[in-house]
């Protein structure tokens, strides 16, 4: 009897005052610390008296009881003689607690509670959250037969205590669209719907939810949730905020949804997939959800600084994603209410402090496209077939080609040529060799210029038309000379004839090609007409190499036959002593094709390439293999990725005072918060080591943040309201046991998503019809007990995505780089960056909201107009609002226009009186048949439209050419129901 | 069940969201008036909520109008009379200025500048105003000019994002949101933070400026456009469809809506009746407030306005090199800005690009291209401050003007090592620059000093946050009470820490 009592005199102001909402089970007689009093201390104590050593006064700490006790200010079992209860009645502004400048003040109930708390002994517990959550037995319940899963228990049991009982079931049709609009976020077809409701088995629901599970639209959808928490985007954000390619990441999570990975693993993978042994590609790509951090490549940036607040954003990240924790106040100082001291937060941010990226993109990862890699292999193979294919050589080859050999024995390949005579700018002495070779020698120039004028006559046994020349470079081991390696710079090369009565002709070199060129300074510079860059070797230049050039037009006999010589010049102007030390030069009259780059000529190579017909086609097709694997490996998207730094230059963790990365204090090590469980012992002291320290079943948080977050998505509500906060400043679940249940069931699962949403479908709570009590009748306004089915406005990506689906335009391409639907010209006026919005056209511009490109300094206006992010920072949840601006986008955005237009399309193209087409639109946006009333309004507004409309304007803002214009506009207004912003 | 009903409704909005631990209501409150006065889910918690929220002050101030000059206009040439600095000029900068200092731009060890404009005393006060500034030099005394201002932050983005939200990262809830968040709007047909930009760019941190980052997207600063297109996007109804036809499809939805209602009772279908209600109306309501065509002759020429006129800067790749002063788009904007207060816009927020003048390219300078942004803005305030007091509305309007940091005294010099013409520039300066307030409650004068070149202040030093709480201070709203909860913090505009101030010496 004396529990209800204090029941009565205690709890019930209490959840008034607070606005609890959250009608506490009869399991809770007494009065509970966690529920009512550490919230009273948390919001009006702890800010001062409180974990946080940095800020607290008198040196009183209320969240340990000890400490309350020692101090006096808690006496238990005697209220009177406690100095925190004469101190909260003190009328002394000097003595008042809270102070009266502080904001705070409490509540006569708050006051009542204290007293009855401490008079009872003043027992602390720890925080409800902070406990691992345990299976409990099913709650007993009067009403046996309306449960169909476990978790129904809970709910029911809840409600009969609440003395109420559950709504009637969904209609079958408002079921379907609920569950299709929740599993794919797309509506279903009036198909589907006609099987469901023909479908007369025990187990039609069950097959329409496994069915939804099985399409790439749930992947699609749900990944949607999981992108909002990794803070995707498109660009890198600040300043600049450029362009970023990391789509593939966002097709990782798709992906991961769709196989249903386990999410453990899901969570392993993407803080980290680099440090798993053998790691995947795919493994590697699943990190760059630490790569959704911002970049500044604002001029001037010290990226320490931004370095530090991406780790930062990764420490409060991974913290509120997966333990619904805010560490991030952790950083400046320690917390002011849960047990995370500013060590704890540096500790923690030393597993994620040894990344390379450094306020830079990269460094990056290639992540094809498992149809890029498939289409690579293809090559790949095709390409050794091919080569494999080149090597092999006939009988009738061999005498070939021992025919085709024959010529070179009269004529050479190449023929030497002798230097006639030459000029150095800066006095450098060249002298030629009797095996051709050019050797620099005397003043070793910094830089030159030099002209070699070359005999042609006696190059060649025989007389004819000169085609290309050769230049071959050799190092001091096989040239001598007394110039040491070095580099050469031949910046630009030209050729001239030269007769003898003075007169010249300058003659064109085309196709230059070498055995080897320098980054940056390939052998085409040296001919490009600047001398900017030209041909190098570095770092190669103690090995022998060739170039080779043709002219464009050969040197033809007569010309050398009236004594022309060949004339070359080399500006050689680059400096410190880059000069052609060691060289020879030497000509051929055979065709171009083949005279190759190589140090030996192979005849039989030549041969086969491009003169003997039957192996040429076979080169042929090689070569056109090779370039399409280049192009293919071009393609290849990279993306940033999070790579461990060499141990050798591994970064030193300290704490950052205040916050302040430029005044570090004590050094840390990596560190869990224990309080969550210790680190597995049998891990590395790694991210990977953290990662799985948060799947571990001692951690009271993952799982539980994880059920609540998905049950907030059907439900619109969390069991924890405060998605984001389990701490002891979140408020607490509305059904702690069927909370800790679920977490319990999804880790018991596999960690499987895809069942636990199964689970939650298939309740008898998720079936419940969603109509509300009208006016007093209705006790359950925010539905916090469960007693009606989920009833709330569309999220933005659904609201676009269910328009498009209805009208038949919605793309189902599924990933690839982010799609530019249209939007309002002007939207995009950024500085600096130049990048430009293209609407699309063809299908990517009706693909999913999921792809629409996002900006982070300006993001899709109708996407944030219906509480879409903007990727900046880890959104936990999206409020829900209701604004004239959602009205104007459902009204007039070109999307939606163009979407009623090929609705309208669809109407026409039916069979049938007005009324029945009328029909078919409503039932393919709202699935249910519309009732006479409803019908009859369409078909009055559709009459009342006659004539008033101006046919081709708005049929051409529709995107039609012709059709029923009437229809057009009846089309939107199906689009801007309430019921159609609404999952039923 | 015993949960008074009311109670349980005002629950129904996302209770954390919108009330947080600041007490039951008054997000409703600011709500209810920013939206509708009647009809919605929201309005029965009116009578439920005591009228003043704990962090409600006595207002100077019904509406603010906030000028911020992105890239940051140089103090120097404009408000700051150093001759010291000008006796200096074109010497090399003493080291003191240089070590241990960041610059964004300058290397190795620059010249000093000295002021490229001459300064002439203005107005009873005696203040000393740049020539480029003539007609604001004329109605002086009516403006606190503070000179003695520095920040955190010295790029762009960082440090707009600290003006304006009180934190150097994106994400957080800009100015205008927190004041609509607090006090709402008192136009049921206008949104209550209304955002304009001119000069051909948006700032440098985009739209995150006017973001409302953790408070609910109502907050979000509307951008309304002046560049020719609907100025609110998605405002127009598609082509061919009349008034009169978009009046009988929304009949429609209406009416469809009304039936759904009472089929299934849930009151969020009431608020979009009225929200599909608001839409219409401020179809009509947006593009009549946003034309100033109807505007005497008198009134344009006061600003510098010309109503319909589209610069060929707003829409250029770069628009710095189409500047011209007659330009009047920021003058149109600053007429709008009124006529917006004025129609009971709580914060009207105008955005002029082009202020970064490095010297470092053309059209970026302080010798060519700051006289032609300062001739785009003199006559527009001016006349905005004259138009603002014939109405008597001066004194409930608060009117700021501000880059998000100063310039510093010594010649930018990664370009160019001399002084050559239209590439004379100034590196970035957070240590002090200058801001004004004029209205609601600002005492006239000059506040605060620097040293001989402008370089630190000497008196009266203030920091950002000592400005966002004396904007929040005059409008009404207790800066340190005033907070919204989120990632475990009592988050304000202020910041978590209690450093900032009220300006109590600029209040009259």
């Amino acid at each position: 009897m004396s529990f209800q009592i204090s029941k009565h005199l205690f709890v019930f102001p209490l959840f008034v005052v607070f606005g609890l909402g959250d009608i506490l089970s009869a399991e809770d007689d007494m009065i509970d610390f966690n529920k009512v009093i550490r919230p009273i201390l948390a919001k009006n104590c702890f800010a001062c008296h409180g974990p946080d050593e940095g800020s607290r006064e008198a040196d009183l700490r209320l969240d340990l009881r000890t400490a309350a006790i020692d101090a006096s200010a808690i006496v238990p079992a005697n209220s009177d003689g406690s100095e925190l209860i004469k101190r909260v009645l003190s009328d002394d502004p000097d003595l008042k607690m809270p102070p009266p400048d502080s904001g705070h003040e409490l509540t006569d109930a708050d006051i009542k509670s204290l007293r009855s708390w401490i008079d009872s002994g003043a027992k602390y517990a720890t925080h409800w959250s902070f406990i691992p959550p345990t299976k409990k037995s099913l709650p007993a319940i009067s009403d046996a037969g309306w449960p169909k899963h476990e978790l129904d228990h809970f709910v029911l049991k809840k409600l009969e205590e609440n003395k109420l009982s559950p709504s009637s079931a969904a209609k079958k049709l408002q079921l379907l669209r609920r569950v299709s609009l929740d599993l794919t976020g797309l509506p279903p077809t009036i198909e589907e719907a006609d099987a469901f409701v023909n479908d007369a088995s025990e187990i039609a629901f069950e097959k329409v939810v496994d069915r939804l599970l099985k399409s790439d639209a749930y992947g699609e959808h749900w990944s949607r949730m999981w992108l909002d928490l990794a803070r995707y985007a498109d660009t890198k954000g600040y300043e600049k905020d450029r362009h970023r390619d990391i789509w593939r990441y966002r097709d990782w999570v798709i992906d991961a949804f769709n196989r249903d990975m386990p999410y453990d693993q899901f969570t392993v993978e993407q803080l980290a997939g680099d440090l798993l042994p053998n790691r995947t590609s795919d493994q590697i790509l699943a990190t760059a959800f630490h790569r959704n951090t911002m970049t500044n490549e604002e001029g001037g940036t010290d990226n320490e600084e931004f370095r530090v607040k991406a780790v930062q954003d990764r420490v409060d990240t991974t913290a509120q994603v997966w333990m619904g924790l805010t560490m991030g106040c952790a950083k400046c100082h320690s917390h002011k209410y849960d047990p995370i001291s500013i060590k704890d937060y540096y500790s923690f941010y030393a597993y994620f402090n040894q990344t390379q990226d450094n306020d830079m993109e990269g460094p990056f990862w290639p992540t094809p496209t498992a149809e890029l890699s498939n289409k690579i292999a293809d090559a790949k193979a095709a390409i050794a077939e091919l080569s494999s294919k080149t090597r092999q050589r006939t009988g009738a080859f061999k005498t070939a080609f021992e025919n085709w050999k024959k010529q070179f024995a009269d004529q050479p390949l190449w023929g030497n040529v002798s230097l006639d005579s030459y000029t150095s700018k800066n006095g450098v002495t060249l002298t030629q060799n009797d095996d051709g070779k050019i050797i620099a020698s005397g003043k070793q120039a910094e830089k030159d210029t030099w002209q070699l004028t070359f005999e042609l006559s006696n190059a060649q046994p025989k007389p004819l038309p000169i085609t290309g020349f050769r230049i071959e470079y050799f190092p001091q081991a096989k040239g001598g000379g007394d110039w040491p390696d070095k580099n050469v710079a031949i910046r630009e090369l030209t050729a001239e004839l030269v007769f003898p009565d003075g007169k010249t002709e300058a003659l064109k070199l085309t196709n230059p090609r070498a055995t080897f060129s320098q980054a940056n300074w390939p052998i085409a510079k040296a001919i490009d007409g600047k001398k900017r860059v030209g041909w190098g070797l570095s770092p190669k230049y103690n090995e022998p190499h060739i170039g080779v050039f043709d002219f464009q037009n050969p040197i033809l006999i007569d010309k050398i036959t009236q004594g022309a010589k060949l004339r070359l010049t080399l500006d050689q102007e680059y400096g410190e002593r880059l000069l052609l030390a060691r060289s020879r030069f030497s000509v051929s009259h055979y065709p171009a094709n083949w005279l190759k780059a190589q140090l030996k000529p192979n005849l039989e190579r030549v041969f086969a390439e491009e003169v003997n017909a039957d192996t040429q086609k076979v080169f042929g097709e090689l070569k056109a293999a090779q370039s399409r694997l280049a192009k293919l490996e071009s393609s290849v998207p990279k993306t940033p990725v999070m790579l461990e730094l060499d141990p050798k230059n591994s970064r030193e963790t300290k704490i950052h005072n205040r916050g302040n990365f430029l005044d570090q204090g004590e050094k840390v090590s990596p560190a869990v918060v224990e309080m969550f469980g210790k680190f597995p012992a049998d891990q590395p002291a790694s991210r990977l080591g953290a990662a799985r320290w948060l799947t571990q079943p001692e951690n009271p948080l993952t799982a539980r943040v994880m059920v609540n977050r998905i049950w907030a998505r059907l439900f619109g509500v969390g069991i924890v309201e405060t998605e984001e906060d389990f701490g002891t400043q979140g408020l607490p679940p509305s059904h702690p046991g069927l909370l800790d249940w679920l977490a319990v069931d999804f880790r018991e699962n596999g960690w499987s998503v895809k069942k636990l949403l199964r689970s939650i479908v298939l309740s008898s709570t998720y079936r419940q019809s969603s109509k509300m009590p009208s006016g007093d009748a209705n006790v359950d306004p925010r539905n916090r007990l469960l007693s009606r089915g989920p009833r709330f406005r569309l999220s933005a990506e659904v609201v676009r995505d269910q328009a498009l689906a209805a009208s038949g335009m919605l793309s189902r391409k599924i990933g690839g780089p982010s799609v530019m639907p249209p939007q309002p010209g002007g939207v995009w006026k950024t500085t600096y960056s130049g990048e430009k919005w293209k609407n699309a056209i063809g299908p990517d511009r009706y693909r999913r909201g999921l792809y629409t490109y996002l900006k982070r300094t300006s993001p899709y206006p109708a996407m944030t107009t219906f509480d879409a992010g903007s990727g900046e920072v880890c959104q936990i949840r999206r409020v829900r609002t209701n604004t004239p601006l959602q009205a104007l986008v459902t009204l007039n955005d070109t999307a939606f226009v163009e979407a009623a237009g090929a609705l309208a399309k669809k109407m026409e193209s039916l069979d049938g009186d007005l009324r029945t087409k009328l029909t078919y639109g409503f039932r393919t946006v709202l699935i249910r048949r519309p009732t006479d009333f409803e019908i009859d309004r369409l078909i009055d507004l559709y009459n009342s439209l006659k004539d008033s409309l101006d046919e081709a304007a708005l049929l051409k803002a529709a995107g039609r050419e012709t059709g029923d214009v009437q229809l057009v506009a009846v089309a939107n207004v199906l689009l801007n129901l309430d019921e159609t912003m609404t999952k039923p | 069940m015993t949960l008074p009903l009311q109670l349980q409704k005002t629950q129904a909005i996302t209770r954390r969201h919108f009330f947080g631990n600041a007490g039951l209501g008054f997000g409703a409150v600011a709500l209810q008036s920013l939206l509708s006065k009647n009809g919605d889910a929201f309005h029965e918690n009116a009578n439920h909520q005591s009228p003043s929220a704990s962090f409600r002050i006595p207002a100077k101030a019904k509406s603010v109008i906030y000028l911020h000059m992105a890239g940051s206009p140089s103090q120097l040439d404009l408000f700051e009379n150093k001759p010291a600095l000008g006796k200096l000029h074109n010497t090399t900068c003493p080291d003191e200025y240089l070590e241990g200092k960041r610059f964004a731009f300058i290397k190795g060890v620059p010249k000093m500048l000295g002021p490229m404009f001459k300064f002439k005393q203005h107005g009873e006060t005696g203040q000393w105003i740049s020539e480029l500034f003539p007609h604001l030099g004329k109605v002086i005394d009516d403006v606190c000019v503070i000179r003695s201002i520095s920040t955190e932050q010295f790029n762009h983005a960082p440090a707009q994002l600290l003006m304006q939200t009180g934190n150097p990262l994106l994400g957080y809830p800009a100015m205008g949101s927190w004041v609509t968040y607090g006090l709402g709007s008192e136009n049921e047909n206008l949104p209550g933070f209304v955002v304009l930009a001119s000069g051909g760019k948006t700032p440098s941190a985009g739209k995150s400026l006017w973001g409302s980052g953790f408070l609910p997207t109502i907050y979000q600063g509307v951008q309304c456009r002046t560049d020719g297109g609907d100025p609110i996007l998605f405002l127009s109804d598609p082509k061919g469809m009349s008034r009169a036809d978009r009046r009988k499809t929304l009949d429609a939805i209406n009416d469809l809506n009304r039936f759904q209602h009472q089929a299934v009772g849930d009151p969020e279908t009431l608020t979009r009746i009225s929200q599909y209600e608001l839409a219409f109306k401020m179809q009509v309501s947006v593009p009549e407030v946003m034309d100033i065509s109807k505007e005497s002759q008198e009134m344009l020429d006061l600003y510098g306005a010309k109503p319909g006129f589209i610069s060929k800067a707003e829409s250029a790749a770069d628009p710095r090199s189409l500047y011209k002063g007659d330009d009047p788009t920021f003058a149109n904007n600053c007429l709008l800005a009124r006529r917006l207060v004025e129609s009971g816009v709580r914060f009207v927020q105008l955005y002029d690009w082009g202020w970064d003048h490095h010297g470092s390219s053309l059209g970026e300078s302080i010798d060519e291209t700051l006289p032609i942004k300062a001739k785009q803005i003199d006559r527009a305030i001016a006349g905005l401050l004259t138009d603002l007091k014939q109405r008597g509305k001066l004194d409930e309007t608060l009117v700021v003007w501000g880059g998000e940091f100063g310039r510093t005294p010594m010649m930018q010099n990664n370009v160019n090592k001399e002084l050559k013409k239209g590439f004379i520039g100034r590196d970035h300066h957070p240590h002090a620059f200058t801001m004004w307030m004029a209205g609601a409650g600002i005492k006239p004068g000059v506040y605060g000093q620097t040293d001989d070149i402008g370089y630190y202040p000497t008196e009266n030093p203030v920091g950002i946050r000592d400005l966002q709480a004396t904007i929040l201070h005059q409008v009404g709203i207790d800066p340190f009470k005033f907070g919204y909860p989120n990632q475990g913090l009592n988050q304000r505009l202020i910041g978590p820490t209690n450093e900032g101030k009220v300006l109590t010496d600029i209040l009259a």
